[in-house]
């Protein structure tokens, strides 16, 4: 192994070995790969140091490390540890709930592949069973036609996207082995035309038999099935990517098994991620006629999405949550960007990340975490400067709580431990409203969790006769399920306030409104029940059904006031409480940068304002000139942007050669005989001392050219066209 | 919607510059001015002036990977929480993410691999990674004082087994993993899908954390949605450092520069060194008939096979195409027909530029 090695220090040192450590590291520079350093056998330890000092900013700064004493290190280091702990306790807390949320939803889909693999498996068996002898000959061929159907499930994944249902594909396969099935996977992987139908055998022959098969033959398939009592389970071959997979081995395999489907009952699972007709296009006719076909489907990514909400943010969870902006950012990154469950679950995933490694108090989760325990006990661990910290928070300044009422601190935690519950009851009771209309529920969440909304402008008698000047509340949601309440059907009125009362059953305060209601609903359900009577509250045809008409208008004028009372007493969004910051995340900044890196559009603004980064005070108020002492890259892309799409070299470096050679030569330059005399001269060097030489300004040309091409941005010369360079980028 | 709104005005602006550029082109008259008409000084001299070229605003770069170093405890939080990193923006990136590593990783075990380079041999790579691993499994258990199992045992086929033995590794202890720092992760050796494909399957590996760097603009495009959000893990990191790309920049051409053969027979001798002794032979075999028949277009592929069969340094027609395709891609070698119309095989080098790197291979 190599040895460990210092890294070149971009400043120039002067000690005595760092001509050896150069050398080091440039042999280094030159190997495909070498080892830096391996693993310190002593850990510092860590645990055991209380913190005594202010921890306001969670990283402190190890540039100044030699300055800062061994116990803030120490600090540091046991706060670090203290925050992962949290962290990790917290992130599995919602990771293991998404996981719970993710099979529930799949497992009708689960249990009915499973009955279908169950009824199918008896209806093979019940032709007969067979002879070890039979069983593994491969002839006499079967002729009867149904005795070659092969059993296939076609499990519709509604998502182009594959990376949601890796997961799902893969419990599938443990809840059906855990149904004494026997389990194989193929991915498209093992179905490329290259290692053909064999490949695809072998691959099955080491799951089932043993893992150092290397024969792709189907009888020993046969053999070990009929062995200690394998036949009493059915086989099943999972492919979780049908599509990408390659048609003619993907069929050919479909002939072989289907050939032996009587002596090996097997059951393909296919996940489909486009139409119910994808095997039609890959399969051939041949392959088809084999196949008998059964659909399941799955639910749809945004469905996914609307449980996993509902079950980490408005179920108890973890107590982790985020702000309006991080949710709205959220949704748009989901609809507009992304649409897979995976990134939306990287997302909160890097929130939560983040807030740990942002908000210092943010440790003090571990104590909302554990339902058992007032978060008043968390503030033990509140030393001076974090208790400093907390009074300087924006939601405490803001709501006028100083440090004198400190005592009220544990009261504080309380309130915000038990906040959550009414507003996520409010916000779930909107949504179940709201399900009739197809609202989505992040729709519902993002406005709730606005800390600046005003829904009760939705009650006032104005706001329906000028709905058109409320210009915020066009798109709200709330708004949305207010109007809509007028065309509940009595079936649905019935079905929204059972749905409520279970919703708020635990919480009397609201679940006593909601009991008032049954008398209303009566009449309405009574008044409904006269014979001839349309279903729909909208015609006015007679007189018995004015009457209809009249309780149900009683009946939604009460539901809507039902609504307003919970806007009005519990709709207190996160952001409104003070210490919210606790437990909410709301840097939407640092979270979008992190999840989505924009090379393209950054690359190109750090080249065209690189004094932005640089902080210099030379090129700093060049205005729109280019100046000389800005990085010659920079200065070689600015003048990029005003070629064409090809841009001629000598052009190019002219015109850099201009911004080099300081002004009062730059008229000389102008014209090209000039520049020509210019050069004459520099070579015989003799020119102003601050001139640069022409080898110079070539060299440094050239190292400009190189890095805008290892950035990317502009293609090289070809033999076609030796005298330009293309661009590539455009603007971001 | 504002993001809609913002996304939209971006690709707006994206296709008004680009035709904006494409009507400049077409309505101005392109200049035709040559290349050559510049006066080019000697290859050598600018070679040796693009080397010592001073850096600009030193103190500035200086100023900015000072200031990154306040961010090292967040990166290191990052990868404990298991994430990998992505460092992109202008500017080598090879001193920060190295003194990143030096100084706030030195609990971990720490692989560098210089994807720069025109040829990096992954299997080797994970090999080394396994190596360390097993060796690091192996210490936690005689701390923790569970016996050891029986897998330390290091598989050495194939790119699969390895991987899978990385994968197989557990330990209960978390935070205990390897980190693996790939300078230029978009680096032309390791720009295909396969090699993307393997350090991803190394960045799912629970023991495993990836630092990694990329500089071209369309460096996302290597991977998908699985490889992006379940094995690298990535969490963005803008950080430009305007450092100059010294050593990353060492394989491409100078554009002002024609013929360039002191450049061609270092990085030579570089890909060279990577490939197996087999394969070096066969090229020393091709470079000594070069050097003893310069006249000639090449030499012929036939007489290449006998010579190397001889010498028993390929067993079959197949292996030295291999080789050949090896050096081909490496543009090592380029091919020819010659007058009698057989296939010959020449090194695009000078005879000088030949017999140095001969001497730097035997070494």
């Amino acid at each position: 192994m190599a040895p460990s090695t210092t890294i070149a220090d971009p400043q120039p040192s002067s000690t005595t070995d760092s001509s050896n450590s150069n050398a080091a590291a440039a042999e280094n520079d030159i190997r495909p790969f070498f080892v830096l350093h391996k693993a310190s056998s002593g850990k510092k330890s860590t645990g055991t140091v209380r913190a005594k000092r202010r921890i306001d900013s969670p990283a402190p700064k190890l540039a100044k490390k030699s300055e800062i004493e061994s116990t803030e290190v120490e600090d540091g280091e046991y706060f670090s540890t203290l925050r992962l702990k949290v962290f990790e306790t917290v992130w599995s807390k919602i990771d293991k709930t998404i996981q719970d949320v993710l099979r529930d939803s799949h497992s009708k889909v689960f249990s009915g592949v499973h009955d279908w693999i169950c009824e199918s498996f008896e209806s093979i068996r019940s032709c007969g069973a067979l002879s070890l002898s039979e069983a593994v000959r491969s002839y006499p061929v079967l002729s009867q036609p149904s005795s070659k159907q092969l059993f296939t499930a076609l499990v519709l994944t509604r998502n182009l996207e594959m990376v949601d249902d890796l997961l799902t594909f893969e419990d599938l396969g443990l809840h059906l082995k855990s149904q004494g099935c026997h389990v194989g996977k193929l991915s498209s992987m093992d179905f490329s035309t290259k290692n053909g139908v064999g490949g695809c055998l072998r691959g099955l022959l080491r799951q089932f038999v043993m893992p150092t098969v290397d024969v792709a033959d189907v009888t020993i398939l046969a053999s070990w099935y009929r062995e200690n009592g394998n036949h009493n389970n059915p086989v099943v071959i999972i492919v979780d990517d049908t599509e990408r997979c390659s048609g003619s081995v993907l069929s050919e395999l479909i002939l072989i098994l289907s050939e032996w489907a009587v002596k090996v009952p097997v059951f393909l699972i296919m996940g489909v991620s486009t139409a119910h007709d994808a095997p039609r296009k890959i399969l051939s006719a041949n392959a088809l006629q084999r196949i008998c076909a059964t659909r399941f489907t799955l639910s749809s990514p945004a469905e996914r999405m609307d449980a996993v909400l509902e079950a980490v943010f408005l179920k108890p969870c973890s107590g982790f949550t985020v702000s309006h902006k991080v949710a709205l950012y959220m949704r748009s990154y989901f609809l507009s960007q992304d649409g897979t469950l995976t990134s939306f679950v990287k997302t909160l995933k890097i929130a939560c990340l983040q807030h740990f490694s942002l908000e210092p108090l943010s440790i003090m989760l571990e104590h909302f975490c554990q339902d058992n325990q007032p978060p008043g006990e968390g503030t033990g661990l509140l030393t001076e400067a974090t208790m400093k910290h907390a009074f300087d928070l924006p939601s405490v300044t803001r709501n006028k709580i100083t440090r004198s009422t400190c005592e009220m601190l544990p009261q504080f935690l309380l309130d915000l431990q038990r906040m959550p519950k009414p507003w996520s009851i409010v916000v779930l009771c909107i949504y179940e409203a709201g399900k009739f209309d197809k609202i989505r529920l992040i729709d519902v969440f993002c406005e709730t969790l606005d800390p600046e909304a005003r829904y009760l402008k939705y009650f006032s008698p104005s706001a329906s006769l000028n709905s058109q000047s409320h210009v915020s509340g066009r798109n709200s949601v709330i708004r949305r399920v207010l109007r809509k309440l007028r065309d509940f059907s009595p079936a649905q009125l019935s079905s929204l306030l059972k749905s409520w009362e279970s919703l708020t059953a635990e919480f009397s305060e609201i679940s006593d409104k909601v009991m008032e209601l049954h008398p209303l609903m009566r009449n309405v359900e009574a008044a409904g029940q006269r014979p001839g009577l349309p279903s729909s509250p909208k015609k006015h045809a007679s007189r018995s059904h004015s009457k209809l008409e009249k309780e149900l208008k009683a009946m939604t004028d009460k539901v809507s006031a039902i609504i307003e009372f919970m806007l009005r007493e519990y709709m207190k969004p996160v952001e409104t409480v003070p210490f919210n910051e606790i437990l909410c995340y709301k840097n939407v900044d640092k979270l979008q940068s992190a999840l989505l890196g924009d090379p393209r559009g950054r690359i190109q603004s750090d080249l065209l304002e690189s004094y932005n980064i640089l902080h210099c005070m030379c090129c700093s108020q060049r205005g729109t000139s280019l100046l000389p002492s800005m990085h010659d890259t920079s200065i070689l892309y600015t003048l990029a942007q005003e070629h064409a799409d090809v841009i001629n070299l000598h052009d190019w470096y002219q015109s850099f050669k201009t911004i080099l050679i300081p002004r009062n030569s730059k008229a000389k330059l102008k014209s090209k005989t000039c520049s020509k005399s210019k050069k004459r001269k520099d070579r015989c060097e003799e020119p102003e001392p601050e001139q640069p030489a022409e080898a110079s300004i070539q060299a440094r040309f050239c190292r400009a050219v190189m890095e805008l091409q290892i950035a990317g941005l502009i293609r090289m010369p070809s033999k076609r066209r030796p005298d330009y360079v293309q661009r590539v980028a455009f603007g971001s | 919607m504002e993001d809609i709104d913002n996304i939209e005005e971006d690709e707006y602006g994206f296709s008004r510059n680009y035709f904006l550029a494409k009507e400049l082109g077409g309505s101005s008259k392109k200049s035709a001015r040559k290349l050559s008409d510049i006066n080019i000084v000697d290859e050598q001299e600018l070679r040796e002036t693009a080397f010592n070229i001073e850096t600009k605003h030193e103190k500035e770069i200086d100023e900015i990977l000072d200031d990154y170093k306040t961010k090292y405890p967040k990166w290191v939080f990052e990868l404990r929480c298991g994430f990998g990193l992505l460092m992109y923006g202008f500017g080598s990136k090879k001193a920060l993410i190295e003194d990143f590593a030096s100084s706030s990783l030195t609990e971990y075990s720490v692989v560098v691999i210089n994807g720069y380079l025109p040829s990096v041999n992954l299997k080797q790579v994970l090999l080394a990674i396994a190596e360390l691993l097993s060796e690091l499994l192996k210490s936690r258990r005689k701390s923790s004082g569970t016996p050891a199992k029986g897998q330390e045992a290091l598989p050495s086929r194939s790119i699969d087994d390895i991987l899978s033995f990385l994968h197989g590794s557990q330990s209960e202890d978390k935070d205990c993993f390897i980190c693996v720092v790939v300078h230029n992760i978009d680096g032309p050796a390791l720009r295909d899908s396969e090699s993307q494909q393997t350090l991803a399957q190394l960045a799912s590996c629970s023991h495993i954390r990836i630092i990694a760097s990329i500089d071209h603009v369309n460096a996302p495009l290597l991977w998908d949605k699985k490889m992006v959000h379940k094995q690298f893990n990535w969490l963005w990191h803008h950080v430009p450092t305007f450092a100059p790309y010294k050593v990353e920049g060492v394989f491409f051409p100078l554009v002002l520069a024609q013929g360039s053969t002191a450049q061609t027979a270092k990085t030579a001798a570089i890909v060279l060194q990577s490939l197996t002794p087999n394969a070096q032979n066969v090229f020393k075999i091709l470079a000594d008939y070069q050097l003893s028949h310069p006249d000639e277009d090449g030499m012929p592929t036939e007489e290449l096979y006998s010579a190397s069969r001889e010498r028993f340094f390929v067993s079959s027609q197949v292996t030295l195409n291999s080789h050949l395709m090896e050096f081909k891609d490496h543009e090592l070698v380029k091919t020819k027909r010659n007058s009698d119309g057989q296939e010959c095989l020449n090194i695009p080098l000078s005879p000088d530029a030949l017999k140095q790197l001969l001497l730097d291979l035997s070494q």
